[in-house]
């Protein structure tokens, strides 16, 4: 369905995107990465808004950029708010849909049923500026799949739903890609995993890893896990961790700081448990890469060969 | 990573049928004319009638004016001035306005998307302007007083048209390349190629609006015998139907060479929104 080989997007002397390979066959797939790692440059780039300054993208085999063929078959969903504010979505999803090339009849009938998918049928005569972002977002996502298109592509589409329309609207999405294509770009983890997606990571424009979430968690999990602990002892405690051998990285920053590197963070929280029962004081103790940026920056370890 | 099927197997989606860019075109000028019905936007265009009218009885206030300066007149203030002012607010913003609201996007993203975006704006752009002129020019008449005001009204519609798609179709250029820029880029370019190269009397002024619509003027009213011989140089001598004709060529490529520039511009995510 979608194949990217060596691409690179340059804005400039600015890099959008680099070097990126990916093929990805129809289904589910999720787009992880923080802001600004260059998720939407990416997605620019297969919805043929972009062209990719090396290298090739295909979609369904051809080109997207200026292609009409490709482009209708393609819903994109992007992140930025909605700024038409005096039309009603049922006025904004119709235009949509005859820019799509529906005749205006059946330009409302398809913005009528999807708005009526995403739940917005009774705002849907409001005008969109006294609508809250959560709505304007389903306005938007109705404008997306309005045309029934092969591969709809969800650039942070869950961004400002309440968590009500936050699962309604990811199961309306989940059902949308039983039998088509999805790309949904996140930098949030659960989002994605929520969709039984397949992942590719991206940071820094640079595709880091790529798989089931299981493989992506196992990628993650074959990495040290670092732990900031504060302690009274932070020798005597790196002491006793290096004793059992379940230190992979060790520092000890200023009196009460020790930062453990381990692939046995059970292994470790036992011998900690066993120090403070013998008197040792441990004030604080904070895995500090279970946040997205820890797991990010691990994958960017691995996908730079740094293994501990 | 399991199939990967063609452009054209199993799609429900084929290529855009023919005439698929008319209906969308089609779709963005009613759209755009939507936009332009706002009461700020209704207020411009009002001030915007009303002013070759107010202009005209000021004028003539002072003195009564002889029936061929008040059409040297109404020329000059209402295919001219008013025309290139509505034109320049109306068709400059025509990437500018979709990138600041955040829908340059969604209209990029549909098949023929950008090309309809500039062919609808430019018919809305040509219609609101040329509906705002024509009822200045119904107001100017009626106060100008002129003998034989209908075949008047009916040239001057005729003059009003060609201006409105000729000049709508040259700012559509500084629209895409410059869109950020585009008020500033057409008021230079109104300047440099309608008004400065418009005048010189060589090969470059025949790619203007203005020599035609003059050249017009002077054909319709018959004064071609009567113009001293230094302003020749000012008008084209063709017959009309070639200064139509010319006029339409020259719409022709300028839209397409604003379509093919429009269909290869790439705005980065910064930019949009």
């Amino acid at each position: 369905m979608l194949a990217l080989q060596h691409v690179t997007k340059l804005y400039g002397s600015v890099i959008g995107v680099n070097d990126v390979s990916v093929e990805l066959g129809q289904g589910a797939h999720g787009l992880l990465g923080p802001n600004g790692a260059g998720k939407t440059t990416l997605l620019g780039l297969i919805t043929g808004q972009l062209r990719p300054t090396i290298g090739t993208v295909r979609v369904f085999g051809e080109r997207p950029f200026g292609n009409p063929a490709i482009l209708a078959r393609i819903g994109y969903c992007p992140a930025a708010d909605l700024t038409e504010r005096r039309a009603t979505p049922q006025e904004w999803v119709t235009y949509l849909m005859r820019l799509s090339g529906f005749q205006p009849a059946a330009a409302r009938q398809r913005a009528d049923q999807a708005l009526d998918e995403v739940g917005l049928t009774e705002a849907s005569r409001r005008p969109l500026s006294t609508l809250s972002k959560g709505m304007r977002q389903r306005a938007k996502l109705a404008g997306a799949f309005a045309h029934e298109p092969d591969l709809l592509v969800l650039d942070e589409p869950f961004d400002g739903l309440d968590p009500v329309a936050r699962h309604d609207l990811v199961n309306l999405v989940r059902h949308w890609a039983r039998d088509r294509s999805l790309l949904v770009a996140s930098h949030l983890l659960h989002e994605v995993e929520a969709l039984q997606a397949d992942l590719a990571v991206i940071l820094g424009g640079r595709l880091v890893a790529s798989g089931s979430a299981a493989e992506i968690r196992g990628l993650i999990d074959a990495l040290p896990s670092e732990i900031h602990f504060r302690t009274d002892a932070p020798t005597e405690l790196a002491e006793r961790a290096c004793r059992a051998g379940v230190v992979e990285t060790l520092r000890i920053k200023g009196g009460d700081s020790l930062i453990i590197g381990t692939r046995q963070a059970d292994r470790l929280a036992a011998i900690v448990a066993e120090a403070v029962q013998n008197g040792i004081t441990v004030r604080e103790v904070i895995a500090a890469d279970r946040t997205l940026e820890g797991i990010f920056g691990r994958l960017v370890q691995l996908h730079r060969g740094i293994e501990a | 990573m399991t199939d990967d099927h063609s452009a054209t197997a199993g799609s429900r989606h084929g290529p855009p049928l023919p005439g698929h860019w008319l209906r969308t075109a089609a779709a963005v000028m009613s759209f755009q004319l939507d936009r332009l019905l706002t009461k700020p936007r209704l207020a411009m265009a009002l001030i915007g009638a009303i002013f070759p009218a107010a202009v005209m009885f000021a004028v003539i206030r002072t003195a009564p004016l002889e029936r061929n300066m008040a059409v040297v007149m109404i020329y000059a203030l209402i295919p001219e001035a008013l025309c290139v002012l509505g034109l320049l607010v109306t068709m400059c913003p025509v990437v500018a306005d979709e990138l600041e609201r955040g829908t340059w996007i969604h209209v990029a993203v549909r098949p023929g998307g950008r090309r309809s975006l500039l062919l609808g704006t430019f018919a809305a752009a040509v219609i609101w302007t040329g509906s705002v002129a024509f009822a200045g020019l119904l107001l100017t008449l009626l106060i100008a007083q002129v003998t034989q005001p209908l075949p008047l009204a009916v040239m001057f519609l005729g003059l009003i048209m060609l201006s409105c798609i000729g000049r709508a179709a040259l700012f559509t250029l500084p629209a895409v390349i410059l869109p950020k820029r585009a008020l500033i880029a057409s008021v230079g370019v109104a300047f440099v190629v309608e008004y400065l190269a418009g005048f010189l009397p060589a090969v470059v002024n025949q790619l203007t609006v203005s020599l035609r619509l003059r050249s017009l003027l002077v054909e319709w009213m018959a004064w071609r015998r009567e113009l001293p011989i230094e302003m020749t140089l000012f008008v084209d001598d063709n017959p009309a139907v070639v200064q139509v004709v010319a006029v339409f060529i020259l719409v022709g490529v300028l839209l397409a060479v604003a379509s093919f520039i429009l269909n290869r511009r790439q705005f980065p995510p910064s930019v949009e929104g």
